[in-house]
């Protein structure tokens, strides 16, 4: 007989149940019943899940236009949108369907770390808590209020630090504890984390330095000199800064850190490898927040700025790696070309050693 | 490559038409290059549009995105516009008709598109619906720019009505899984429909200058 492609009044069948919700590991009977307007028996009906045809061996005709299924032991949902358990036409024809939604409740969200702009604003982070899956689409809602003041209040801005972040722009109190939890919920359950309790003025974090330079102590080989700006929110509120360095050769991985900088906003690097080639970064803790004793968050690091320690002409009786050496050739005939360029080309007053030396640094990205 | 950036830049610049004066510049000039900005958009959005669906029947899940799957059109309301219409009906209606037909289409197709952006479940399908409707707002308005241009009324009614109309919502998740279906099958033949529209109305307006007026919105 010809496919089932006419538009019918009704709809050609029912399922039952529709669009079900169960724990995985559940077993399910669904009945598929074909609508007295149409000429279909049960032994012409079929099922399918999710494309695939399931064994007739499972079917029970429970009517003379009724046919059933049972499904042991289901899996989790292949799929978000709910496994497609389709009632089938013996052409093929789709007469009905329903939506499997199989799972598992969610887990308390776990890890929730906090931390606040300037003051501005708090932004949340957490952890799903579930190991693996829960198969269901599962929403989380992260909650705050002031301790002690009644009100809940709901985060709206999701997604601004990853997928399970919030932000929290403003209306927001100093000095005060804040209560902050969040909320996981599907179709089988709901799960609260742990409440957090912080004051903003403890988790609070600034932008990075800005405006870091670095540069030649003189003809010093083995030392370089950092030069940074502090971050301009600095000044509009009551924090003092302490900063950290990090730096590498060009071609490790290994960063060494500088902790002891204190709270300038410039220092030296000793103890270098002459003509070489160092990447560093600083960031910057703003503490003692309104005279509080405690320290901040530290900022994300400035971009990295490139420099080179100086090499003296005379060949030293020591040993480099051949790369260095390479490297230390190129680099000169670099530079002699870049100083012919300024002489003959006008214009080109930017090119020098240091640009190259930053476009290295932006090839490492 | 390159042709694809252009695309995306007429696009955001049609989307930040607030009127559409700015095609307006002498009809013949402005009605030859709006003909051909409508089209390449046309172009442009059946490109997205693969891309979308792919992602989007994927989530729906098998048998959505088998490549021969063909659900039954069950007949609660013809919401969405069919695009299948007897082909000689089509190409002996007006210009004008047709282009209204067209501009009439995709403001209630993307309309339905911003219902499903508000309900689907995955982060990434919402960006690419939110990006393809932003696209599609700007070919109703290009296709508003048309008509403006060869001097037609545009179709009474806001461009882009607020709600659907009419018809209730799905009565189950599977039955929506299949109007969700059939709204991108609709969409994908409305665009492949149209470029051909395009095309033709290209040839008939004779060709202007060639180079791109983009006077307007500071650019």
């Amino acid at each position: 007989s010809p496919p089932l492609s006419v538009s019918p009044a009704a709809d050609p069948a029912v399922i039952s149940p529709q669009d079900p919700t169960l724990l995985i590991g559940s077993s399910l009977v669904a009945t598929c019943t074909v609508s007295p307007d149409f000429p279909l028996k049960a032994e012409d009906l079929y099922w399918t899940l999710n494309g695939r045809r399931l064994p007739a061996a499972s079917y029970a005709a429970l009517g003379p236009s009724t046919l059933s299924v049972a499904l042991a032991r289901l899996n989790g949902s292949r799929q978000q949108s709910g496994d497609n358990l389709v009632c089938h036409s013996r052409d093929g024809g789709i007469l009905a369907g329903s939506c499997l939604y199989v799972g598992l409740p969610p887990e308390k969200p776990v890890n929730i770390t906090c931390w606040s702009k300037n003051m501005k604003d708090l932004t949340c982070k957490w952890a799903p808590g579930t190991e693996g899956e829960t198969f269901l689409h599962t929403n989380y809602t992260l909650k705050y209020k002031r301790r002690w003041y009644g009100q809940d209040n709901t985060c709206q801005e999701y997604h601004t630090a990853g997928t399970y972040s919030c932000h929290i722009p403003k209306d927001l109190a100093l000095f005060t504890p804040y209560e902050i939890w969040v909320e996981a919920s599907n179709r089988l359950g709901v799960a609260v984390s742990d409440v957090v309790m912080l004051d903003i003025l403890d988790v609070v974090t600034t932008d990075p330095p800005s405006d870091v330079h670095v540069s030649r102590v003189g003809d010093l080989e083995d030392q370089l000199s950092v030069r940074w700006s502090s971050p301009p929110a600095l000044k509009d509120f009551l924090f003092q800064a302490k900063y950290q360095i990090q730096y590498r050769v060009e071609d490790s991985s290994e960063w060494k850190v500088v902790d002891d900088v204190g709270n300038q906003t410039s220092c030296r690097l000793a103890g270098l490898r002459p003509g070489t080639v160092y990447f560093v970064q600083v960031r910057c803790n703003p503490f003692s927040i309104y005279g509080s004793k405690k320290a901040g968050i530290w900022s994300d690091w400035s971009n990295p700025t490139a420099a080179s320690t100086p090499r003296s002409e005379r060949v030293a009786g020591g040993c480099d790696p051949k790369g260095g050496e390479q490297n230390t050739t190129l680099r000169r005939e670099l530079k002699q070309f870049f100083g012919w360029v300024k002489k003959h080309a006008y214009g080109c007053s930017n090119l020098g050693i240091k640009l190259y030396d930053q476009w290295r640094v932006w090839l490492q990205k | 490559g390159d042709s694809w950036g252009i695309f995306t830049f007429l696009c955001a610049a049609l989307c930040n038409l607030p009127a559409l004066p700015a095609l307006n510049c002498s009809e013949e000039l402005g009605a030859g290059q709006s003909i051909q900005q409508t089209y390449d958009l046309t172009r442009y959005l059946e490109h997205q549009l693969r891309t979308l669906a792919g992602t989007y029947l994927n989530y729906l899940g098998p048998p959505f995105n088998e490549p021969d799957f063909t659900p039954p059109r069950l007949a609660r309301a013809e919401r969405v516009p069919s695009a299948t219409v007897d082909l000689d009906l089509w190409r002996g209606l007006t210009d004008n008709a047709r282009l209204a037909a067209n501009y009439r289409a995709y403001s209630r197709l993307l309309c339905y598109l911003r219902v499903l952006d508000g309900q689907v479940g995955t982060a990434e399908l919402r960006h690419r619906l939110a990006h393809f409707c932003a696209s599609l707002q700007g070919l109703v308005l290009s296709i508003g720019g048309v008509m403006s241009s060869l001097g037609y009324p545009l179709p009474a009614g806001p461009a882009a009505p607020p709600a659907p109309p009419g018809a209730p919502a799905a009565p189950n998740d599977f039955l929506k899984k299949m109007d969700d279906f059939w709204l991108l099958k609709e969409l994908q033949t409305w665009l492949w429909r149209s470029a051909k529209d395009f095309n033709r109305l290209k040839k008939k307006v004779p060709p202007a200058v060639v180079t791109l007026r983009l006077e307007a919105r500071g650019f």
